[in-house]
């Protein structure tokens, strides 16, 4: 079978959850069919891939996070560059989010190839429900409709995109897996450190300012605690303020930026993660949490948490309750080995290999 | 003649409420007592009452023990049901078995306490239902040689226990056995107390449905003097509901018992009739809880060792009262983080969602206990 990826992110050029999803999936697929990955000639791309690998020209590109105002059309410019690039002799048409989508329904009609299109988020949930852009729910609401198989990465993302666009019955929900090799030699020590971790991009979506909230919370009912927020995003600034606004300078620490490395001793060296995501479809960073062997607390709109057990759960903005589960783990090392000890267990259980074969029978499916 | 051998549990824990961090120091109201109360009237319309006159019509004779927690609570706020039991014990004949009035762990930790705890539920029963019981049983029918020699040494004549599976390979569950120390000793079916609890809707089951006539003849055909079938009472309307035929099958069976030559009997019934075969040795604890049938439902990870280490340290309180609704073993039951097998049973039972939450919130009672008991101060003890 071979199978045309229309992708966006591959790392070490951007590593959002896209990035790691587009790398380890199709590396894992290329072993038994034939992948060619489409993406644009990002400048810190690697030599090589174990897949095949096209460069669209598409003028200067940003993350698709990023708040430039000329995004939008950059996908576009991309999208125009995957059609005049794309060779036709496939059986599949993989696309990914709204960022592929104008692509794959052109190549669709011309060459009359079926497409499967994943979506790893929603405009509703990078909005963060607030303000989504609606020309992005056009493409987005095109690509759930004309698609011959959706691939969400979660049931949570699954429900968003029938209540915004209706329909459903062709969906297969994909969990994204965790690298197992990455967290096999993770040595835990469960005495405790007193730090609370927050690891991700620093935007609405993600709810930092309600890890803010929670250190206060934390802190007037606990005691010590050193919070650590780290990562970076458009929200910083005003994180920033709020930490000063309350008086939590002495316990909060923003790390900017962190390379892998650094972010597995954050993961290890912490007591507990917490992701008080607004809206989030997967949450590759609590698998990765876990797999530390590192008690998570994670918003009831996370979407790997509905598969969890091993994890903590309130709604974002309940900040009390947070504050309760994080306490107790900060204040209980019974409960922070437990849970610690268990959900790397859990977490590991999650592979490529499974998304892998998951995506497969999709792809048989048409 | 074979004799059916029923013994139903009876219990509702005083489940605590959802006590937060910030109730510490302040709040001293531990329990949940709308939930419970709640749930003792459900239970009492689905169950309690509709069992009861099932087995007042079908003059049947059973040993039941209604945990001290529990008739507490129905003597409170459930008098007609008391009555019911009471009309039933008259009736029949029935025999009411003596456990811990907690429903505690007390037996494998402090013998004083154990005692005291046992000595109240007997003088609760005979204050209620004038009967002086002669059978214990343990919660969820812990048992350990030295058990016996306690219990035995307080008068007790009977005791029942499971017939794990290590026990039945050598001792078939269907005959009466000896103690260590000379107590009758019985041991469940659990086969054939399964087939009633937790199979009898079981659509999946390849003896699905289950009619009283089969099941009596699987009682007749089994071999040995008694069949003792021990389980839940509340297998009888509310884990089993009404819909799934229950209370026919209930109605029915002393019919298709009788016809076969059979007859229901009380526990200290078949202890005085019949001569036990052998005499057990029992070393390790064992239970009728989950799978592997030992004290791994209450003291089987972390967070249940540390509570009950927690728990035991308030011993001299001078709160002994609600110290010792804290021992009741549901509350570690809930934080059990049993496996794939037993996890829908865990699931079912928790108030709380998670054993995590129950832990956490039993912690939370215990740093108040702490202040409590000792005055101390938990922000201070880190």
């Amino acid at each position: 079978m071979k199978i045309a990826v229309l992708g966006w992110e591959l790392p070490p050029a951007f590593s959002g959850g896209l990035g790691i999803h587009t790398i380890n999936l199709f590396t894992t697929l290329s072993r038994v069919e034939e992948v060619m990955v489409y993406v644009p000639d990002f400048p810190n791309l690697d030599q090589s891939y174990p897949f095949e690998v096209t460069r669209v020209k598409a003028g200067p590109l940003g993350s698709p996070y990023s708040v430039n105002r000329d995004f939008y059309d950059m996908v576009l410019e991309y999208n125009k560059g995957i059609v005049e690039a794309f060779r036709p002799n496939v059986d599949v048409i993989h696309a990914h989010d709204w960022i592929t989508v104008p692509a794959a329904i052109v190549l669709k009609r011309k060459y009359n190839i079926p497409i499967v299109v994943t979506f790893h988020s929603t405009e509703y949930d990078r909005s963060g429900n607030f303000n989504p852009q609606e020309r992005i729910m056009s493409i987005e609401r095109e690509g759930y409709t004309s698609a011959d198989k959706i691939i969400t990465v979660s049931a949570y993302t699954d429900k968003i995109l029938r209540v915004l666009y209706g329909g459903g019955g062709k969906t297969s929900v994909i969990y994204n897996g965790v690298s197992s090799t990455m967290f096999s030699n993770v040595r835990k020590s469960y005495n405790s450190s007193g730090r609370v971790l927050y690891f991700g991009r620093v935007t609405s979506q993600k709810g930092p300012v309600f890890f803010v909230q929670l250190a206060r919370k934390v802190l007037e009912t606990y005691g010590e605690a050193r919070f650590v927020l780290a990562g970076t995003g458009d929200q910083i600034g005003e994180i920033t303020d709020a930490v000063n606004k309350f008086g939590l300078e002495n316990n909060f620490e923003l790390t900017g930026f962190v390379n892998d490395e650094s972010a597995l001793k954050l993961y290890r060296d912490s007591d507990v993660f917490v992701l008080p995501a607004v809206s989030e479809p997967f949450g590759m960073t609590v698998l990765e949490s876990m797999s530390s062997g590192t008690p998570t607390v994670i918003s009831k709109t996370t979407g790997v948490g509905e598969t969890l057990f091993n994890a903590l759960k309130c709604d974002f903005w309940d900040t009390d309750r947070m504050s309760e589960y994080v306490g107790a783990i900060l204040r209980h090392k019974a409960l922070r080995e437990v849970i610690g000890r268990r959900g790397r267990i859990e977490a590991l259980n999650f592979s490529w290999e499974k998304t892998a074969l998951k995506t497969l029978e999709v792809y048989k499916s048409i | 003649m074979k004799r059916i051998v029923f013994f139903f549990e009876v219990h509702q824990p005083r489940r605590i409420r959802k006590f937060s961090v910030r109730d510490i120091g302040k709040n001293r109201d531990y329990f949940w007592d709308a939930k419970n109360l709640e749930i003792i009237d459900r239970v009492a319309e689905k169950c309690y009452l509709p069992a009861t006159q099932a087995l007042i019509d079908g003059n049947i004779k059973t040993s039941i023990s209604i945990s001290g927690v529990l008739l507490e609570s129905l003597v409170k706020n459930r008098s007609d049901v008391v009555e019911k039991f009471k009309e039933y014990f008259q009736k029949t004949g029935g025999e009411p078995v003596v456990e811990t009035y907690y429903h505690s762990l007390s037996s494998i930790w402090n013998e004083r306490e154990f005692r005291q705890q046992v000595e109240k539920d007997s003088k609760m029963t005979e204050t209620v239902f004038g009967k002086t019981p002669t059978t214990f049983r343990n919660s969820e029918l812990i048992y350990r040689d030295d058990l016996a020699a306690v219990v035995g040494g307080m008068g007790y004549r009977n005791i029942i226990t499971e017939g794990t599976d290590a026990l039945i390979s050598s001792h078939s569950p269907n005959y009466i056995y000896s103690s260590k120390y000379g107590q009758n000793l019985l041991l469940r079916n659990y086969r054939l107390s399964d087939d009633i609890s937790f199979r009898f809707s079981n659509h999946s089951w390849t003896e699905f449905p289950l009619f009283a006539d089969k099941y009596a003849r699987w009682l007749e055909e089994t071999p040995g003097d008694i069949i003792n079938l021990f389980m839940d009472y509340e297998t009888f309307g509310e884990h089993q509901w009404r819909e799934t035929g229950i209370f026919e099958f209930l109605a029915r069976l002393p019919e298709e018992v009788r016809k076969r030559g059979m007859e229901f009997s009380t526990i200290s019934e078949v202890g005085e009739l019949l001569e036990p075969k052998a005499t057990l040795s029992i070393p390790n604890y064992i239970s009728w809880a989950d799978f592997s049938r030992d004290l791994s439902a209450w003291l089987g990870n972390d967070m249940q060792r540390d509570a009950f280490e927690d728990l035991k340290s308030f011993e001299n309180c001078r709160d002994v009262e609600i110290w010792r609704y804290l021992q009741t073993s549901d509350h570690l039951y809930y934080m059990s983080l049993a496996n794939v097998q037993d996890q829908e049973v865990h699931a079912y039972f928790n108030p709380y969602g998670s054993p995590f939450d129950a832990y956490i919130h039993y912690k939370n009672v215990m740093e108040d206990m702490r202040i409590r008991c000792f005055g101390e101060n938990f922000k201070k003890k880190k």
